[in-house]
């Protein structure tokens, strides 16, 4: 049932709040050392999978196992071995930033010297030592991230379980953030993420399900995705008047056609051949662009819709 | 976990701590709001009012209100602390969110919360302890009792109002605890004037709210007129609180783990 090195097991994971069925039997398995992610809108689930996960909700139905615990019998014995990024912050305003660091580290019994040396190591790691003293408040929001990054540091965790880490940051602190995480990943400790930036999960996960209203669509590793989901590259083009050959006249290179709005995207294996084809049939597409498939095409192929707004 | 036992375990000590740190930091203007307030209503109305009369069988009006101050004043801080700063601890700053990520149990927050409203109203009352010696108004040793009696009628306050921050869904539900529960319990509590004539129904409700009890476990102690009626006040307090603390661990556990 549960692999050796698997840190997080679920199966037929259902969770329902009073009127909403948030997650609908989801099947996962995540393994030591390695970076998994959920990448989904908002109102997938992801949320609601993490709380699960992290013992903060319980689960409605299915199987779930944490560490090889269950959490709706050992949620302490859990929390005790996890580090959570929540989606809200939630660092206490009326203390600074190193207090906020060794309160926390006491609920895992943490304290004195060994608090204090570990809080200023952490700070060191997450780049905020110069705002040791500094209250929550005058911190900025890459700030805060990082602050709470390092809190779920404090008990040295098996694994770092982070709901959306980057949203709302700016490019530079979102960067900032990679990198540490991008760290954290290179000296093997497990982490589990959740975001709704294809970008963030091309680069930090080793593998990524896609999960849509409440269903996981399809799991595998990014690039994986992107292929087997999307092709290698797409043509958009903006076609309104609807003089675009149709894929029988251009040779089969066109795996795979969407339309939203006046914008047709083609799924094909190289733009250059297709766009050399189109030119020998006389088209020549006004307005285009040539690019790379993306997780942004794997998730429009699959639910229709865009993944950010 | 066993319900005492959570008074004595070291998280419920570490939420009273984070208490304590926060509060460091404006402990000054808290000791002023709490004490000038109080000692201002206090020499209005003893001095200025009990100017015009004393009460018959009681004395000078000063006197009877001194040790019903102790318990307005236990009433008062646990209270406020209790209903509006937990709501602000649990709603706006996410204290008691980021416990339960780590591995604090709802019995331990609450646990931790009473102690901390213990420790204010002792330190508040305490404070208007010594104001009210300085006036020559406390006639014996026995008020060495009052801490301990603070500390209790603490707890006995922050029951109902800890439940009340945590089931409120707006904060200006806080202020319909304030307006229709505290503010009738002081008036029936006895710490203004004697209760002897009041009709008996108002009387039955008075012995129903802890105020009535701690008001006259504090006069017996100031004025050394202890006697097993005394003790028997004081154990309605401690059995109230026996009783009733663990009521809000429901609520508490029921947003915070759901
Ligand atoms: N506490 C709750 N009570 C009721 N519905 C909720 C609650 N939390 C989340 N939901 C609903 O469950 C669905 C999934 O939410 P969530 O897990 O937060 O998704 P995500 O994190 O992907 O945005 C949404 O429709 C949301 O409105
Ligand atoms: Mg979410």
């Amino acid at each position: 049932m549960c692999a050796q090195n698997t840190v997080v097991y679920a199966r037929s994971l259902t969770k329902r709040y009073a009127e909403v069925e948030a997650v609908r039997g989801i099947d996962f398995a995540i393994h030591a050392g390695e970076c998994y992610g959920f990448l989904g809108v908002n109102g997938a689930g992801k949320t609601s999978t993490m709380k699960m996960i992290y013992c903060r909700v319980a689960r409605t139905a299915g199987e779930l196992l944490v560490l090889g615990m269950d959490p709706a019998r050992d949620a302490s014995r859990i929390k005790q071995r996890l580090g959570v990024v929540a989606q809200e912050n939630a660092l206490d305003p009326e203390l600074n930033v190193e207090e906020n660091l060794l309160l926390y580290a006491s609920f895992f019994g943490i304290t004195g010297n060994g608090a204090r040396d570990r809080a200023r190591e952490l700070l060191d790691l997450l780049a905020i030592s110069a705002k040791s003293k500094a209250l929550v408040r005058e911190l900025s929001g890459g700030m805060k991230r990082r602050l709470v990054i390092a809190r779920a540091l404090v008990n040295r965790p098996d694994i770092l379980v982070l709901d959306e880490p980057t949203t709302g940051l700016d490019p530079q602190a979102r960067l900032l953030v990679w990198e540490t995480l991008t760290r954290l990943i290179n000296s093997g400790l497990t982490l589990l993420l959740t975001t709704h930036y294809m970008e963030e999960a091309a680069r930090l996960c080793g593998r990524v399900a896609v999960i849509d209203e409440g269903r996981i669509l399809a799991e595998a590793p990014p690039a994986q995705l992107v292929t087997q989901y999307a092709a290698e590259d797409v043509l958009e083009i903006v076609d309104a008047d609807g003089r675009l050959p149709a894929d029988t006249q251009l040779d089969g290179l066109v795996a795979r056609r969407e339309r939203h709005g006046d914008t047709v995207y083609l799924y094909n294996a190289d733009n250059r051949v297709l766009l050399h084809r189109m030119a020998a049939l006389g088209f020549d597409p006004p307005r285009h662009v040539a690019r790379r498939a993306t997780l942004e095409d794997v998730f429009l192929n699959m639910t229709g819709r865009e993944l950010v707004e | 976990m066993n319900a005492l036992g959570a008074f004595f375990s070291r998280n419920a000590w570490r939420v009273f701590h984070r208490n304590l740190l926060a509060w460091q930091k404006y402990a000054w203007s808290s000791v002023a709001i709490n004490i000038v307030e109080p000692f201002a209503y206090f020499l209005a109305l003893g001095f200025g009012l009990g100017a015009y009369f004393s009460l018959t069988g009681y004395g000078s009006l000063v006197q009877f209100m001194a040790p019903g101050f102790l318990g307005l004043t236990a009433l008062n801080t646990a209270t406020f602390d209790a209903a509006w700063g937990a709501y602000e601890r649990r709603v706006f700053n996410g204290v008691y969110e980021s416990m339960v990520t780590a591995p604090v149990d709802p019995l331990e927050i609450a646990a931790g919360e009473y102690l901390w409203q213990a420790f204010r109203s002792t330190l508040y009352g305490c404070l208007f302890l010594a104001v009210i010696a300085g006036f020559g108004l406390v006639h014996s040793w026995w008020a060495l009792l009052c801490p301990l009696v603070l500390a209790l009628s603490g707890i006995v306050f922050a029951i109902p109002a800890l439940l009340v921050s945590f089931v409120v869904k707006t904060q200006e539900h806080l202020f319909y605890y304030f307006s229709f529960v505290v503010t009738p319990m002081v008036m029936i509590g006895g710490v203004f004037f004697p209760l002897d004539k009041f009709p008996k129904w108002a009387l039955v409700i008075a012995w129903l709210t802890p105020l009535y009890h701690a008001v006259k476990v504090f006069r017996a102690l100031v004025l050394g007129t202890v006697t097993a009626q005394t003790a028997l006040e004081a154990l309605w307090i401690l059995v109230a609180i026996a009783v009733f603390a663990f009521v809000p661990v429901r609520s508490i556990r029921a947003k915070l783990a759901n």
